[in-house]
């Protein structure tokens, strides 16, 4: 519903779209690339410059399971959220894509995309076509490291959610998990918003969207955060980065 | 927010121009038809996403009255046909059920109204039955703060029905007197004695309603000072807990029954303000708090206290203490309030009835409010409500630079400090004594749709003046 770039509380520090030398502010590839002393007037000589995508709207599919997997592509403002359908018909959240974040790493040995992908709000994309990233992976070492790393950091994800902790924990480590990624890229760790419904947190936790409210109720009793509408503010990141320590440890 | 206002007639003329009331910014008359069904529907599932979604606050109208008041200017049917409450109700009871399945069942109400019209047009037991049906629909709070309150013409209930009403679980009422002066009375077409309302008011209490409010008007026809004076007394006698003191606007153009009123017998300005001036004093000096606007309540009174805390918040209902709400209107012409948008049924009853008997919601115009509303909206909503506007909060809120975003604003609200209506002070500007009776002429300042024409089918926007 929201058609405001995530997060609206930093406009100030929203992605500015980078130019022909310069990457843009959350390109999540630029740390590889300059890693390896390539910038992005090397990259344009490659031929390999990435294609601007978007706004996608709220809603809209960026693809679906089963399209042919022919590119990667990196969020650079809004949310993406990743997800398949079992056999019944339910849903099941397999993440959120922030900016900065890659998505369709899971696609990279396939030919298929294996889940779909839906903008929560307005999204803008850098799109990296597959055959071409191959190629820039062969001049640039780095690259092809980066690339499992940031595979590897979304299994993770997925893993630490699946063991038998309580609510309350699932619930910390998912807001400190946000507000970490969030700081990464120059965002503020303790002011967001929260762009996806509370019923796909709710599925992504593997707890009933009532269970989510309580929780965060109770959160915002005890002072550790206030909640308005979708905006999130931690005033205790400390308290719930002590609830989450457990499921981040891992 | 807690002083007296200051009373300036001459400055009090000089700002008395028409201007919306602001129970809603963008106003009623920015709604248009693309807001319809579709969009209401995303707007209520949005409102379900929040991660701790906002408890509901339920408007039902009803439209009917016994006689009618010449003063008149809200959306209501004359009809002596008791039976047409059965024809509404039925209707109403389907949009109950279309409308509550929008919304995801751990909802909890914490407000629920009743307005009209005549709400006491339907009898105890219809009431029940209909405060029944929205229990089974919805999930009714259970906290003490739960408001269920009812607007009532003390002319057609007596005590028994008073108790009645409190069975069902009415806790606030209020009821409508305009003025007891038998010559304005009849002026208006309402005759109502001071006997049968002070009955009515003693059965709230005796019942243990929590809260009873009285509404008089003034600028009525053949008001005068005495009259008046004699009413305020009287009512201040009963004790209410708050009181609502509205101006009488006079646009018989726009509200058919004001036909009836001889224009000769209006008072004049002057008057209308000696009245007002009446009004606040004696209501001050009888331990009343100002609330805003037209209101008034007694210290201990919860808007009273909630506008101490900083939390009033003011809607189509008025002024309440359900800030984080959203508004569902249910019936003819009822107005909602969901997430970021405004939304309203059909004003004629036959549209509104033939949505729902074809299965659908009985939205016919709305919008949907973008991020310059929401911001506008909000400090419009804090100047209402406590008087100020809190600059340093709202720079922060919304990542703007005030006196950047706001220049055009702030160049029409240049003369206004002039005249010492407000006062800027670091990080916030301030309604001073003078100004708090011309709330509505500084939110006018920073509506951006005011120069604006509304949707051309429903031409100019018409509102009454801001005394």
């Amino acid at each position: 519903m929201n058609d405001t770039a995530f997060p609206r509380i930093d406009r100030r520090v929203l992605a500015d779209d980078g130019d022909a030398l310069n990457f843009c502010s959350t390109c999540a590839f630029s740390q590889a690339c300059l890693s390896q002393g390539m910038d992005k007037s090397a990259l344009m000589d490659l031929h390999v410059l990435v294609e601007h995508v978007g706004p996608i709207h709220a809603g809209d599919h960026v693809f679906r399971e089963g399209d042919p997997f022919d590119a990667i592509a990196a969020v650079r403002a809004g949310t993406v959220k990743t997800y398949v359908v079992d056999r019944d018909g339910h849903e099941h959240v397999l993440g959120f894509h922030l900016p900065g974040e890659v998505i369709g790493l899971n696609a990279i040995d396939e030919e298929h995309y294996p889940c779909n992908a839906v903008a929560l709000d307005t999204v803008m994309l850098c799109r990296f076509s597959f055959p071409k990233i191959s190629v820039l992976a062969t001049r640039v070492p780095g690259l092809q490291q980066h690339l499992f790393r940031l595979l590897s950091r979304d299994i993770g994800n997925a893993a630490l959610l699946a063991g038998d902790w309580t609510a309350d924990q699932r619930m910390a480590a998912f807001l400190v998990g946000l507000s970490r990624r969030l700081a990464a890229r120059g965002f503020s760790p303790d002011r967001f918003q929260l762009t996806m419904a509370r019923t796909d947190i709710a599925n992504y936790l593997r707890l009933a969207p009532e269970t989510v409210s309580r929780v965060l109720k109770r959160f915002q009793a005890d002072g550790l955060l206030k909640v308005d509408r979708r905006e999130l503010e931690l005033i205790h990141r400390d308290q719930l980065e002590a609830l989450a320590a457990p499921i981040l440890r891992h | 927010m807690a002083s007296t206002p200051a009373f300036d007639p001459a400055l009090l003329r000089r700002y008395d121009r028409p201007g919306p009331r602001y129970t809603s910014y963008p106003t009623a008359p920015r709604f248009h038809p693309g807001f319809g069904e579709a969009q209401l529907r995303d707007a209520a599932q949005a409102s379900n996403g929040d991660p701790i979604p906002r408890r509901l606050s339920l408007y039902v109208h009803v439209p009917f009255c016994m006689s009618p008041c010449f003063y008149c200017g809200c959306n209501r049917i004359i009809t002596r046909d008791l039976t047409r409450a059965d024809t509404y109700l039925t209707r109403l009871y389907r949009e109950i059920g279309m409308t509550a399945e929008l919304f995801d069942r751990d909802r909890e109400v914490i407000q629920l109204h009743f307005g009209g019209g005549t709400p006491n047009f339907l009898s105890p037991a219809q009431l029940q039955e209909l405060v029944d049906c929205l229990r089974r629909h919805f999930l009714f709070s259970s906290s003490p703060d739960l408001d269920l309150s009812i607007e009532l013409d003390p002319r057609f209930i007596d005590p028994a029905g008073i108790a009645a009403l409190a069975k069902v679980g009415f806790n606030r009422a209020s009821l409508g007197v305009q003025d007891f002066d038998p010559a304005v009375q009849e002026a208006v077409n309402r005759i109502q004695s001071v006997e049968e309302t002070r009955a009515v008011v003693d059965a709230c209490r005796a019942h243990g309603l929590r809260s009873v409010n009285i509404d008089l008007i003034y600028g009525l026809p053949k008001q005068s000072l005495e009259g008046f004076a004699r009413t305020l007394d009287t009512v201040i006698g009963m004790r209410p807990d708050r009181l609502a003191i509205y101006s009488y606007a006079h646009l018989p153009e726009l509200f058919k029954p004001q036909r009836q009123i001889d224009a000769a017998d209006l008072p004049d300005t002057d008057t209308k303000l000696s009245l007002l001036q009446l009004a606040i004093d004696k209501l001050t000096r009888a331990g009343y708090v100002y609330i805003g606007m037209d209101h008034f309540a007694l210290p201990d009174d919860d808007l009273a206290r909630a506008q101490e805390r900083g939390s009033l918040h003011r809607n189509f209902m008025g002024y309440t203490t359900h800030a984080d709400s959203d508004l569902i209107g249910l019936g003819v012409s009822a107005i909602s309030h969901i997430g970021d948008s405004f939304s309203q049924n059909p004003r004629d009853l036959p549209s509104w009835q033939i949505a729902i008997d074809e299965g659908r919601l009985p939205v016919y115009r709305g919008m949907r409010l973008d991020e310059d509303d929401l911001l506008r909206a909000d400090l419009i909503q804090q100047l209402m409500c406590q008087g100020e506007i809190p600059v340093a909060a709202l720079e922060r809120r919304y990542a703007i630079d005030f006196d950047t975003y706001f220049a055009d604003a702030l160049e029409r609200l240049a003369p206004l400090a002039a005249d010492g209506l407000v006062r800027h002070e670091p990080g916030r500007i301030l309604a001073t004594t003078r100004g708090r009776l011309l709330l509505r002429n500084i939110a006018m300042c920073f509506d951006r749709y005011l120069d604006q024409p509304a949707d051309a089918s429903s031409g100019q926007p018409r509102f009454s003046r801001a005394i």
